[in-house]
């Protein structure tokens, strides 16, 4: 008998159908009577000290010098503190492991002065610590996919492209608690972009110790050996089921630490994970949980859904090499034809504010260009200057994006809006996760899907996709006129000055439309009515040390107006 | 016996290399790196990542590299969980994969074999007609539908247990039961069928004109008459519910081996898919001898040859 030969079909039944099913499912759910104003429980079934949080995977690294995803990202931001720390609201830095600076004239050199504070295991922490992580951010014998984040010290580049030695970075500890960074650019966004995972300390006693003991030192950020700096230390990581953070004593500020315990599960089917907290499972499904748009409607009814904007841009881009795509004209047409206003509404459906710009209006007081969403007169006009009478003429286009239900609605309804404005016919491909990227860095393709995080609050984040040496640059488009205004703007030492500089890159950008922006995006989440000090902020960082839980919360009352608010310590840190 | 047993395992090494070998090629055939993401690597951090996992030589080095390391059990390094080995992933989710197929085994023989014994004694009546109608819906609900229905009413409504998770004996049930039922229905089909085939047959009438009870007739002949198809039906029943067991271990968040059947592929996480495809493999052709190897204890009439 062949066992192979009867192997289940179901085997192969890969997301989609699941997907599908299980979102019957819950249509069905949803059409029943609304009984209440929460969705789900609401009463704290962990008690007043602990709370069950969502983290939608295994994080690949915990290593902040290594990580490069989101559910590392959100573990290394509770478990280590840095120079800096955002504000839960503002996200403006504030005083962490430096408790003041001093930057000089020119802007490029700060020095941080540090408070004496200790790692987990009771080792004083150094400023050593921090030139020991940052050196080994850039050195390419890390293999850091964030590298680049570290491109910002002087001699950066060099460093990471293997051609200086990591001691030449510039950063240096003056003493022990005195550290002296010093920049490539004068960058204004510096401080914000310090309080990122990439720049926490490095314990390197342990590094060092482990090495001295024949255990591989990347091994150090698993639970058996690890020490951090942060408010939660971890105490428990079972593969793929949890991971169990307590209050880490030693935490400078520990005093002002909420919770006494986070238990975090790694649940990444958001079905799954919108069940859970249905449940009481889960308190918050956390950040790296993200609604799904067939539900948002349906959850958007509830009192402990929350919407923030969020820094994210979502467009396609194009490559600028192949034909027809290779006028500007046609490009400036395609982008004009798009009904922003209704994609946003009848097909992503979470609140996205729908924009033609790059950069979202007033990032950090940035005044947007203010681009038009929709024009379908201009791009008719702008196709026939291009040569087309018609669409029916222009040489076939084919869209790609990455399987996903999400992208092919926005996709056929931009591909529906082309034809009906313009008569164009672009045929869609959906392709996987990696067959995508892999044709997108090889440009193999005419149009294709893309979102972009920002990294830190400014205009920059966004714009430097846009230059010529820029790896994530896919759309063969460069022009010196544009990398020279980047670059002018970076060494502007008055704020106002150098916005005027990115928005006239941005403006001459656009103009030849190297890309078409389609919204920015909005983030979209449960949090349980009882939970106290997750606040909105467009980068979706909430710091778990901030979390209560509000034992007396009465679920008849009607929703507090500030439930979110965070309330800072009084004698701010 | 046991030379046959032996000869059939030796069988077993070139059928393993040919799939080795094939999961090899398939895997580097596709497209894109383990490395690629949204974000630019830089050059030279591509390199030491390359270099780790011996991605930097030729293919066939790389291929006898892994044949060797193979050889020494071991499965290699993960890409998507650099800190874990193949082994150690393995070695975690594979215990979950078992439970979980076991309660869903143990579910389907207990209410596959009652219904069908049920169906089959009493042929043709309310307690049969009801039976049957029951299997017929289990074959027909997929899991996917099956065990968000639990959730929504076991978890949601009557908040029993808990609706996702791993961790003690409350988590197991529900995807247990979501994995089982469409065996348990199969299975009370064929224990129906298999006893109304022998219920007519000589050496029935002989034990009741023996005068032995209805009781011992049903539990001593005609089960066994009955149980013949089930046993057949066990060996890919028993494979299906390890490898069926994606969907319901995505559903219920269950940490076993099954996601990664699809998973690691899209990672392009290439030792991970194969060792998931060789556990797999050996699996399956272990079970396909041991369904052999039963089938001619039970009936005589078939030769291990």
């Amino acid at each position: 008998m062949n066992v192979l030969a009867a192997s289940d079909p179901r085997a192969n039944l890969c997301r989609g159908s699941v997907a599908a099913g299980l979102a019957a499912i819950w249509l069905l759910v949803g059409c029943g009577p609304q009984e209440s104003r929460y969705f789900g429980t609401t009463s704290p079934r962990h008690g007043p000290d602990e709370i069950w949080i969502n983290n939608a995977g295994e994080p690949e690294w915990l290593d902040p010098s290594k990580c490069s995803d989101g559910n590392g990202g959100e573990i290394i931001a509770n478990t280590f503190a840095g120079l800096v720390q955002p504000h839960p609201a503002t996200l403006e830095p504030l005083p962490d492991i430096a408790t003041r600076w001093d930057v000089a004239p020119d802007g490029r050199t700060y020095t941080f002065h540090l408070r004496p504070s200790e790692w987990s295991d009771g080792r004083p922490l150094t400023a050593h610590d921090f030139v020991y992580s940052f050196r080994r951010l850039v050195d390419p014998k890390t293999a850091s996919k964030y590298a680049t984040n570290g491109f910002i010290f002087k001699g950066g580049a060099a460093v990471g492209r293997g051609e200086a030695a990591p001691e030449s970075l510039g950063v240096r500890a003056l003493d022990d608690l005195t550290l002296e960074v010093e920049l490539e650019d004068p960058l204004p966004y510096f401080l914000s972009f310090l309080t990122f995972y990439s720049f926490m300390p490095i314990p390197r006693h342990l590094l060092e110790d482990l090495e001295a003991r024949g255990i591989d030192p990347e091994l150090w950020t698993r639970p058996e050996h690890i020490v951090c700096n942060g408010p939660y230390r971890m105490t428990e990581w079972v593969f793929r089921q949890r991971m169990v953070f307590e209050k880490n004593p030693r935490y400078w500020d520990a005093e002002h630490v909420g919770l006494e315990r986070v238990r975090v599960a790694m649940v990444e089917s958001y079905t799954t994970a919108l069940n859970m907290y249905a449940a009481g499972e889960f308190d918050w499904p956390g950040s790296n949980t993200s609604l799904p748009a067939e539900f948002m409607d349906y959850l958007s009814g509830f009192a402990d859904f929350h919407r923030d904007p969020y820094l994210a841009a979502y467009f396609y881009w194009i490559n600028t090499e192949a034909e027809p795509l290779d006028d500007p004209l046609v490009r400036r047409a395609l982008s004009l034809a798009i009904d922003r206003e209704a994609l946003v509404k009848y097909i992503a459906r979470g609140g996205q504010i729908p924009s033609a710009d790059l950069v979202p209006d007033g990032l950090a007081g940035y005044r947007g260009l203010g681009l038009p969403v929709f024009d379908p007169e201009e791009a008719r006009r702008l196709l026939a200057e291009a040569g087309y009478a018609d669409g029916s003429e222009v040489p076939p286009i084919t869209l790609i994006y990455n399987t996903s239900e999400g992208h092919k609605q926005v996709a056929e309804a931009i591909q529906q809006m082309w034809n009906k404005e313009l008569g164009i016919s672009v045929e869609l491909e959906n392709q996987e996760w990696k067959v995508f990227l892999s044709n997108a860095e090889l440009m193999n393709f005419q149009i294709c899907r893309m979102g972009w995080t920002g990294d830190y609050a400014d205009p920059f984040t966004f714009l430097e996709l846009l230059t010529s040496d820029c790896g994530n640059n896919h759309s063969n488009w460069s022009n010196p006129e544009y990398d020279r205004l980047l670059q002018e703007a970076n060494r502007q030492t008055d704020p106002a000055a150098r916005l005027a500089r990115l928005r006239e890159a941005e403006a001459l950008a656009l103009a030849e439309q190297p890309l078409i922006p389609l919204y920015i995006y909005t983030r979209s989440q449960l949090i349980k009515p009882y939970v106290r000090g997750i606040d909105g902020n467009h980068q979706d960082r909430h710091p778990w040390k901030y979390l209560s839980i509000d034992e007396s919360f009465d679920p008849a009352a009607p929703p507090a107006a500030d439930a979110r608010a965070v309330a800072l310590p009084a004698e701010a840190p | 016996m046991i030379r046959s047993i032996l000869r059939r395992l030796l069988e077993l090494v070139p059928t393993i290399l040919v799939i080795v070998l094939a999961s090899f090629a398939l895997v580097r055939l596709a497209p894109g790196s383990p490395f690629s993401s949204e974000k630019e690597i830089p050059p030279e951090v591509r390199r030491q990542l390359d270099a780790k996992y011996g991605f930097d030589k030729p293919l066939p080095v790389q291929f006898l590299r892994y044949l060797g390391n193979l050889a020494r059990g071991d499965l290699g390094l993960s890409t998507k969980y650099p800190q874990r080995t193949v082994n150690e992933i393995i070695a975690a989710g594979f215990p979950v994969t078992l439970t979980l197929a076991a309660v869903a085994l143990i579910w389907s023989l207990l209410v596959g074999i009652t219904a069908g014994i049920i169906g089959a004694v009493r042929q043709n009546t309310v307690w049969d007609h009801a039976a049957m109608a029951a299997a017929l819906v289990g074959i027909s609900i997929p899991s996917f539908v099956l065990g968000p229905l639990l959730v929504l009413v076991v978890s949601l409504r009557w908040h029993l247990l808990p609706p996702a998770g791993w961790g003690d004996w409350r988590h197991v049930i529900l995807p247990g039961l979501t994995l089982g039922t469409i065996y348990a229905a199969s299975i009370a089909r064929l224990t129906r069928g298999g006893m109304l085939e022998v219920v007519r047959s000589d050496f029935i009438r002989t034990a009741r004109a023996k005068g032995l009870s209805e009781r011992l007739v049903i539990w001593r002949h005609m089960l066994k008459g009955g149980l013949l198809p089930v046993v057949s039906y066990l060996g890919p029943a028993i494979a299906s519910m390890l490898t069926g067991s994606v969907v319901v271990e995505k559903i219920f968040n269950v940490p076993g081996i099954g996601p990664y059947f699809v998973d690691a592929a899209f990672n392009r996480d290439y030792f991970l898919v194969m060792g998931i495809v060789l556990l797999y493999a050996f699996f399956l052709l272990v079970m396909n001898l041991v369904v052999d190897i039963t089938y001619s204890l039970l009936d005589p009439r078939i030769e291990s040859s």
